[in-house]
């Protein structure tokens, strides 16, 4: 049978007049999000201009976008071809470790939430399940700041560093490793942290999967034979199938915002190797040790937000055909 | 009734999001934009700012002042977005930056005809002819820049059987007696004898942290007695110095976690007598340091060192200065109003130096400082302007209270620095710095990380930086410099 579409709205104006207290209510809402979020976006205008602060914006066209991508103008000499390669190396870097940090942590970050979801939901003590529940929430709430600041200390080489007295303890190692010194070493700490702060508040959208799983299908399945592992083979993991996948979409859509994580934890060996996207930004913008070209950074800014526009949509179609309805 | 509390809930919303003016009178608004060298509200700047505005009637002071650690970042946005203060404070690099590209009033005319300069009791002329670009000067300095010595704790010396080195290979002996010998008396080793906010400092001099190792090497552009430029980053200088402090590292003198310290963590662990060597402020900062360790029960008792044999002047930084910026309606009335006034020699520099009186200080029973209100069982020093680095003295005849405010140990080490100190030079603003110099200091931090750690050795890490465009982002600044001669 076909579903038959009946548009029963009225136009505007007699609803406004109908529902003015409604609307008078939704004007505060209207205005914050006007000034705060569309009214900024003019300066996406800056992205095609050269600007330092304190002078006149210059209109450039496109030629913070060619430096960007290392575009020099044809017939240049090998010394400027060079020059542009190298300017836009750390932007080839960082659009890369912003893609593979923040896929890697949603998988990691999604994959222990279900994991650890499933042993609370099998947790026969409530007491014991509240609480361990309170604990790993717990870490959600530290600022990253103050996470950065904890983990420098474990990490630490001196005698203050817990986990090198722990690996040398055990005999795993003679010498106390440079965790954050290192980008290999840097970048796996970076989703244990990641995996340590978020999977714990993670869990309550699992948790709440879990708890609205009908009673009666687990009954149905003991009756049949089935053991705990089957009754999670063929109960627990279906049911939480759609959730894992409209979570992973959700985030999909989110994975060019990285920035506090990555900045708190940087330092001078690895900041090259370890810069996101944001990052980058900041230090162009605010860290070149000299006053910068804005108009270079709000490009690097605008080429983000086209990407993370892209992923948007790629998202909403992906939700529109796992879920049934979009997330726009 | 609904309808109206929807009216009255909607009304309440839309004039929050609105600030309400306050009605204009006839005072006028001096607006200045200051870092964490003017004491935040948590230790007195509403006291500061009442008194000023008690000094100076007819105007209201109005002080825009974001966390110290992200006070440029709040400059530029603030700048970004068209809201400029009257005046702000700038640091060597941006006050280049700044004057180059017109933001900054010139007050070239107005100092010269400005009262602190005609007062007779100004003693800042080699410094203010340092801030000049181009001939024409853009900032006010009321303190000379200052500089780090190196300070050895005495306690430390003396249980390892050592008087304070003179030479660099007395230095690296006392560094290893501190080691090795258990200085603390703790029966542990678990001393070093360096710590420092990183290897390389953050902005000019950079070498502050750790002279002793840098020695005559300079990790930025240097313009030469010809007058070109090079940079000090590519010489065999640095790589001498890069390997004196690798060596260093691999014997575990200096604190493996020197990458990652901030300055407070580097203070903490020196008061926590983790190391016995730290390269710091001198003047005002002895005095912080001697309190904070005798607060952790420890002797406070500190060595300050003159630069080893051999070894160059310890570096006097460009000062930060006061600026007033192009946007102000009235500079000159800002200028005689609240710039030269700052050492008026009377009760304003009273005020900046001292701070607040029943704040910062108090006459009864004698001038003497009172408790921070933040750090109980230590006092204050100062305010904002140092007493021992003011460009200017008090008025004859006004009561300066500097015997009795600065203590002994600040004393002596800001009479070594001084004696021992060589003036920082600006290095002017050019477009090929704009476009590289951020990308070309990551390399050069990234550089000296690895070599000092071991991770690699100097030519690898040289090969990288040169693989990632170091030598020519370093190259096109060199002659960017060049051709302002």
């Amino acid at each position: 049978m076909q579903k038959q579409v009946i548009n029963n709205k009225k136009p505007l104006g007699p609803r406004i007049k109908k529902y003015w207290q409604f609307y008078l209510l939704f004007i505060p809402v209207l205005a914050f999000v006007i000034v705060f979020h569309y009214l900024p976006m003019y300066g996406i205008v800056y992205g095609f201009t050269e600007y330092k602060v304190g002078q006149t914006p210059i209109f450039v066209g496109l030629a913070q976008f060619k430096k960007l991508f290392g575009v020099v103008e044809a017939g240049a000499s090998e010394t400027t071809k060079l020059l542009a390669a190298r300017k836009s190396q750390p932007f080839w870097t960082a659009f890369g470790n912003t893609i593979v940090f923040s896929v890697v942590k949603l998988l990691l970050n999604t994959g222990f939430a279900v994991v650890i979801s499933i042993f609370l939901n099998e947790m026969i003590s409530t007491k014991f399940k509240k609480v361990t529940q309170t604990i790993i929430y717990l870490p959600h709430f530290m600022s990253w700041v103050v996470t950065a600041s904890v983990f420098t200390l474990l990490l630490a080489v001196g005698q203050s560093g817990l986990v090198n007295n722990l690996l040398k303890s055990v005999g795993a190692t003679d010498t106390s490793i440079n965790f954050l010194a290192d980008p290999g070493h840097w970048k796996v700490w970076y989703y244990i942290i990641n995996v340590w702060r978020e999977t714990g508040w993670q869990t309550i959208i699992f948790m709440a999967t879990l708890t609205g799983i009908d009673p009666g299908l687990y009954e149905a399945a003991s009756i049949d034979g089935a053991g705990r592992w089957k009754k999670m083979q063929y109960v627990t993991f279906p049911a939480l199938g759609n959730t894992i996948i409209t979570v992973l979409i959700l985030n999909l859509a989110k994975i060019m915002n990285l920035f506090e994580s990555v900045f708190v934890l940087q330092n001078d060996a690895v900041r090259n190797a370890t810069n996101v996207l944001q990052t980058l930004v900041y230090y162009e913008a605010f860290n070149s040790g000299a006053v910068p070209d804005l108009g270079y950074s709000v490009a690097i800014g605008l080429f983000r937000s086209i990407v993370g526009l892209i992923l948007m949509l790629l998202c909403n179609i992906a939700s529109k055909k796992v879920r049934g309805r979009g997330i726009m | 009734m609904k309808k109206l509390l929807a009216l009255a809930l909607a009304l309440a919303l839309c004039l929050g999001l609105v600030s309400i003016p306050a009605f204009a009178d006839d005072t006028v608004k001096i607006t200045i934009l200051v870092d964490g060298t003017i004491p935040d509200q948590n230790n007195g700047r509403d006291a500061f700012e009442a008194r000023w505005e008690e000094l100076h009637p007819g105007f209201d002071l109005e002080i825009w002042q974001p966390d110290h650690s992200a006070y440029y970042t709040d400059m530029q946005q603030r700048m970004v977005s068209g809201n400029y203060p009257d005046v702000l404070i700038l640091s060597s690099t941006y006050y280049a930056d700044f004057a180059k590209n017109g933001v900054l009033w010139d007050m070239t005319e107005a100092w010269e005809n400005s009262k602190t300069k005609n007062s007779g009791r100004f003693t800042g002329d080699k410094v203010f002819e340092g801030l000049k670009i181009d001939g024409k000067l853009y900032g006010f300095a009321d303190g000379r820049g200052n500089g780090c010595v190196t300070y050895v704790k005495k306690a430390w010396l003396d249980a390892v059987g050592m008087e304070a080195p003179k030479t660099y290979d007395e230095y690296i002996a006392m560094c290893e007696a501190f080691v090795n010998n258990d200085p603390d008396g703790n029966g542990q080793a678990d001393t070093y004898a360096i710590s420092a906010a990183g290897f390389i400092g953050n902005e000019a001099p950079f070498v502050n942290y750790l002279p002793e190792f840098y020695q005559d090497a300079y990790p930025y552009f240097v313009q030469q007695e010809d007058g070109t430029w090079i940079d000090g980053f590519l010489t065999d200088s640095m790589k001498a110095a890069l390997e004196r402090m690798r060596d260093a590292y691999a014997k575990g003198l200096i604190d493996p976690d020197t990458l990652t310290n901030t300055t407070a963590q580097a203070r903490t662990k020196f008061y926590d007598d983790k190391f016995g060597v730290f390269t710091y402020w001198a003047g005002t900062w002895a005095t912080n340091l001697k309190t904070n360790l005798e607060a952790n029960g420890r002797s406070g008792e500190l060595v300050a060192l003159a630069p080893l044999e051999g070894l160059p002047l310890y570096y006097d930084r460009v000062p930060p200065v006061w600026c007033i910026t192009n946007k102000c309606a009235n500079p000159q009335l800002v200028f005689d109003t609240f710039i030269d006034t700052m050492l008026d020699g009377g009760d304003t520099q009273m005020l900046f130096t001292y701070g607040p009186e029943n704040v910062y200080w108090s006459t009864e029973g004698g001038f003497h400082m009172l408790e921070n209100l933040e750090k109980a069982g230590t006092n204050y020093t100062k305010f904002h302007t140092d007493p021992m680095l003011a460009l200017a003295t008090f008025a004859e005849g006004y009561y300066d209270p500097k015997e009795e405010s600065v203590l002994p140990e600040a004393k002596a080490s800001s009479a070594l620095f001084n004696e021992n100190s060589q003036l920082a030079t600006i290095v002017p603003a050019t477009d090929a710095m704009t476009e590289f110099n951020g990308q070309l200091t990551t390399l050069k931090n990234e550089m000296v990380a690895n070599v000092v750690m071991g991770t690699k050795t100097y030519d690898q890490a040289l090969a990288d930086f040169n693989a990632a465009g170091g030598d020519l982002f370093s190259a096109a600044i060199v002659e960017s410099l060049n051709a302002l001669n």
